[in-house]
């Protein structure tokens, strides 16, 4: 078994230094494809990665009718709490809400305009799902003891839509571009299968399976795979560093994803996908180009 | 062992080569198929490995129905048959040690056999001393003997030899018809298709006659003649 993969392995690189520009415009290719493709992930990690921090800033504010009593006001932060999508519920009494509001603005000389507390108790209600925000504060405001609802739906409603078309916009994109990578992968491929037409006819009336021939070129595919994978990774490495750098020169709380995890698993990603599309794409050639001679 | 029942080939181009051939030959027995040019010969041998398919008719090998024979199956009863191709088939780009050596890595033999095996047959067809040279830097007749080493450096139990001594002197020729012999002797079935009459008049075989894609005489110790 490790014979025969020394043997395939061999065949192979003595394929790729044969096909010679063919082959490093198909590397270059792939390598190109990979950088798009993971641009796209980064882009999308950021995204979703700001989406959950706006998300966590979503809130919704639920102001109380003045009569209401104790125990309801007790009753309804447990109802409030047991839906879903609601993370945390939290009650702010009337004067406590004028003790913060006076604080905030000292300037304004409110005794003067008017004499009592005119804030009501409310709810501060925490999402876990931005985009329920609208259908919850529709539902909240439903409640007999809520004067009114105050949200953020406008807002969220626009992150949630701008993530969905930038994933769908996303995913076409990067169909597309495996599709023609693959067509890529499959033509060079196809190309080295046609220079040795007359050498896998030979070995086939010796004897060889379609398997012992298939091997070479499934490894040669992998390594185009692996090495624009490769090159693909080192330049999103340094590439998104230093767009990072750059960006948090400028804005510097913005929330861009730098933490090593998700990087990490971003580039791993884009070997697998190399790999593959390498492995996948030197199959489809080889069954497809090598004349049966069965 | 060999049976070969009413097959007939029409060539895509509607050319029939061959027709209503009929042809048993036994485990170990030694054949010559002869003919002029163009009589079948070669289309005949082709059909036995399944490079070529009959177009009605079946060919058994071992009781095993080759038109049953799924594609997977193909490769092994290659292995099984050994070929001397009427034109050789080298790889041109490998060396004579490799030309050989591949049909056994094909094969899946281990390394330190294939190394012994390789070296025994190019000893044996007289060509240890070129192992390391490319077929388009050997002779014609050099080139044949490298054909002959890789058929039979499995030791298969058919030989099928196509114009074995094609490109050879007299010498060489008949050096190369004892070896079949003595293939032949080690339990081996051999067909060589030949137009080698002094050889085959001189080592008498089992003949079989093609003439325009029938058999026309089929006798044992049989002339080149009738
Ligand atoms: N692929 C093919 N397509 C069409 N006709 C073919 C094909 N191969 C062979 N033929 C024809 O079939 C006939 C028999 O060919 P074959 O090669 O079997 O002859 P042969 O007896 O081996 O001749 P030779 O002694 O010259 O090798 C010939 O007339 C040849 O032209
Ligand atoms: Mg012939």
């Amino acid at each position: 078994m490790i014979r025969d993969f020394l043997f395939f392995t061999s065949e192979a690189l003595i394929s790729i230094r044969r096909s010679g520009i063919m082959m490093i415009i198909s590397i270059a290719t792939i390598t190109v494809s990979l950088i798009v493709f993971g641009i796209f992930l980064l882009i999308s990690a950021n995204i979703s990665n700001l989406t959950n921090y706006f998300s966590s800033k979503l809130e919704i504010r639920v102001y109380l009718k003045d009569s209401t009593k104790q125990d309801e006001i007790d009753a309804l932060k447990l109802r409030f709490e047991a839906m879903p999508a609601v993370r945390k519920v939290e009650f702010i009494e009337k004067a406590a809400a004028w003790a913060e509001f006076k604080k905030n603005y000292p300037k304004i000389e409110l005794s003067t305009l008017v004499s009592d507390n005119p804030l009501p108790n409310a709810f501060r209600i925490g999402l876990s799902d931005s985009a329920k925000i609208t259908s919850i504060a529709t539902h909240l405001k439903g409640f007999e003891a809520v004067e009114d609802v105050g949200d953020m739906g406008a807002i969220a409603d626009r992150i949630t839509a701008f993530s969905r078309y930038t994933r769908i916009a996303g995913i076409i994109l990067v169909s597309l571009l495996t599709f023609a990578t693959l067509l890529i992968i499959v033509n060079t491929i196809r190309l080295t299968v046609i220079a040795r037409q007359d050498e896998i006819t030979i070995m086939q009336l010796v004897g060889a399976t379609i398997s012992f021939i298939r091997w070479p070129f499934i490894i040669e595919g992998l390594l185009i795979g692996i090495i624009g994978g490769v090159f693909a990774i080192v330049f999103l490495v340094f590439g998104y560093s230093f767009f990072v750098m750059r960006f948090q020169e400028n804005i510097p709380f913005f929330p861009l994803v730098y933490d090593h995890m998700t990087l990490n698993l971003i580039y791993l990603g884009i070997l697998l996908v190399g790999t593959s599309l390498g492995i996948f794409g030197a199959y489809l050639s080889v069954s497809r180009t090598v004349k049966n001679n069965y | 062992m060999i049976r070969v029942k009413n097959v007939r080939k029409v060539y895509p181009n509607g050319f029939v080569a061959l027709d209503g051939i009929d042809l048993h030959i036994s485990r170990n027995e030694f054949v010559y198929l002869v003919g002029q040019s163009g009589a079948g010969k070669s289309t005949l041998l082709n059909m036995l490995y399944k490079a070529e398919t009959p177009t009605s008719g079946d060919i058994y090998i071992d009781n095993i129905s080759l038109s049953g024979l799924a594609p997977k199956q193909v490769p092994y009863l290659r292995r099984s048959i050994g070929v001397i191709f009427q034109d050789y088939k080298l790889l041109p780009r490998r060396t004579v040690y490799e030309n050989v050596a591949f049909a056994l890595r094909v094969m899946h033999f281990s390394r330190f056999r294939i190394r012994r095996q390789v070296a025994q047959v190019l000893e044996l067809v007289g060509l240890q001393q070129k192992m390391h040279n490319y077929p388009s830097e050997l002779s014609g007749g050099e080139q044949q003997r490298i054909c002959i080493a890789r058929a039979i450096v499995n030791n298969p139990p058919v030989l099928l030899a196509d114009e074995p001594t094609g490109s050879l002197d007299p010498d060489t020729s008949w050096e190369i018809m004892q070896l079949l012999s003595k293939i032949n002797a080690r339990q081996t079935t051999v067909i060589v298709a030949t137009h080698n009459k002094a050889i085959v008049d001189d080592i008498r075989k089992r003949v079989v006659a093609v003439e325009n894609g029938r058999i026309i005489r089929d006798e044992q110790l049989g002339l080149y003649n009738p």
